[in-house]
């Protein structure tokens, strides 16, 4: 246990690089560079506001505010999982060659999203302030459900980075997942207008929880309900200790699988 | 298992089998409709390994091609795992298998050399610290701004081994890369394996060249098939080797 964070610590300016050419290479060839990672965003939150307040029949007020509370950290899940599931082949060429770490991998894959994920906030904030919606103290949760997710993150991200390596399909299959997932979640909608027989996928639905607490210190400003964000908290960092554990374990057979 | 502090690399009845495929099953369709299809072949590359190399060895892997050397220096540095058997290495290890891992050819030679480092487990400061005798030792004073795409194979090579060279591993294995560059850097090469071995590090090394063995190696070590055919006295299983595989 104290051995793996010894290893990871001793191989911190990798990860750091690691992270850093995450961010900064993704921009690398365009003409907008870095101001991609705010505009990617704007725009996808501009289809969706135009788009489902013509779909939906009661929608909410100041619907954009509602809308990015949700789609922004959801698009910080759905760039993990997608680029978790290509982290490992991508750097093939390195794993064949070296030994390190290979948990770097994964591990800057994530931390390198919540770095976007904390620039894009400032989205997040610009609306509020923008159509005067005030801020309330519930946003001191704000560190403790970025938390939470980030553990999620870890979790899946171990899981499906080692898993694709010996399943290939799966790198097909998860960006079909994460679409379903993305109207599974309460992202367009609220979570309490989906009919009663439907609500188990809601209470099953992790990232529903995590979407609802975010638009609960933002947009409702209300108290997130602590109590299932606890038991979240509890489930993530099993998921990791397990995803962990998965990962070392087919970490052994990548170099001769890639 | 052995515990003395004065081992630095401990192979315990290491097995090491490939399986090759014919046709690989590699997707879920085929893996559900294939599942005892495929068709493959177990190859045996090591065979119950045991060796204790001490601190400050320095051992010549020897054998003819196909014998399992190289497989057995992938096994020390971790990037490969034995089916069978357990592998300990006692202090920081660099392996000189595959010079330039990770170099990226859109940056300049001096951002490689942080880059490459830092998969060998340095840290910013440490890199800092040798950035000068890396640059130095390599001889690319000139072209260290340039992008490495820009260089010849002999350079990059140059920065490669440079980088590894300079990491201050305890530990070191080297794969017949002592062919790097011209004869004059070939033989700076040499000496700064020489200096390393006085200095103490463990090192072992991989090649053909019965003449780097006789010169460096204080063990020599003889794999035949998959397994060790002879270890210990360096001119008696150089002079064996020679004669039998002429």
């Amino acid at each position: 246990m104290k051995n793996i964070f010894k290893n990871i610590y001793n191989y911190r300016e990798l990860l750091k690089t690691n992270i850093k050419k995450e961010i900064r290479g993704k921009y690398k060839h365009s003409f907008l560079g870095v101001l991609w990672s705010f505009l990617n965003p704007l725009l996808q939150l501009a289809v969706y506001a135009i788009i489902f307040p013509l779909i939906l029949k009661d929608a909410q007020e100041n619907y954009v505010i509602f809308l990015c509370v949700a789609l922004i950290p959801w698009t910080f899940f759905s760039t993990v999982v997608t680029q978790s599931a290509a982290v490992i082949i991508n750097n093939s060429n390195i794993i064949k060659k070296v030994y390190f770490p290979r948990e770097i991998l994964p591990i800057s894959v994530v931390t390198s999203a919540t770095v976007n994920f904390l620039i894009s906030t400032i989205i997040i904030l610009f609306f509020i302030l923008f159509y005067r919606a005030g801020f309330s103290w519930y946003i001191v949760f704000y560190p403790f459900i970025l938390l939470i997710q980030y553990l999620l993150s870890l979790g899946i991200s171990f899981l499906i980075s080692s898993l694709t390596v010996y399943l290939r399909d799966l790198e097909h299959l998860i960006g079909v997942a994460i679409m379903m997932l993305f109207y599974a979640t309460p992202i367009a909608y609220s979570s309490d207008s989906i009919p009663g027989e439907f609500q188990f996928i809601m209470r099953l639905n992790p990232m529903a929880y995590i979407i609802d607490a975010y638009r609960d210190i933002f947009y409702y400003q209300t108290m997130p309900e602590l109590k299932s964000l606890g038991i979240l908290l509890i489930i993530t960092i099993a998921l990791v200790v397990i995803g962990y554990i998965v990962f070392n374990k087919l970490q052994k057979g990548f170099a001769e699988e890639l | 298992m052995s515990t003395n502090s004065d081992v630095a690399i401990e192979v315990d009845h290491v097995y090491k089998t490939f399986n090759v495929f014919y046709d690989k099953t590699n997707t879920i369709k085929e893996k559900l409709l294939f599942w005892n299809r495929s068709k493959k072949e177990v190859r045996e590359i090591l065979n119950d390994i045991n060796l204790e190399i001490k601190k400050g060895e320095v051992v010549g892997l020897i054998g003819v091609n196909g014998s399992g050397k190289s497989t057995l220096l992938k096994l020390m540095t971790k990037i490969i795992y034995p089916n069978k058997g357990k592998i300990e290495t006692y202090g920081k290890l660099t392996s000189l298998l595959e010079l330039g891992a990770g170099f990226h050819p859109d940056f300049s030679g001096r951002e490689n050399i942080y880059f490459n480092a830092s998969i060998f487990g340095l840290t910013r400061k440490e890199i800092d610290k040798r950035l000068d005798q890396i640059i130095e030792f390599s001889e690319l004073e000139g072209f260290i701004d340039n992008p490495v795409r820009t260089y010849s194979s002999g350079m990059y090579m140059r920065l490669a081994f440079s980088v590894a060279i300079n990491v201050d591993a305890e530990i070191l294995l080297v794969d017949e890369i002592l062919s790097v560059g011209d004869q004059h850097f070939q033989e700076k090469c040499f000496q700064k394996i020489e200096q390393l071995k006085e200095e103490g590090k463990t090192i072992v090394i991989v090649t053909h060249s019965m003449n780097s063995v006789t010169r460096f190696c204080t063990r020599a070590v003889w794999l035949h098939e998959g397994r060790i055919k002879m270890d210990g006295n360096v001119k008696e299983i150089t002079d064996t080797y020679i004669k039998e595989t002429a």
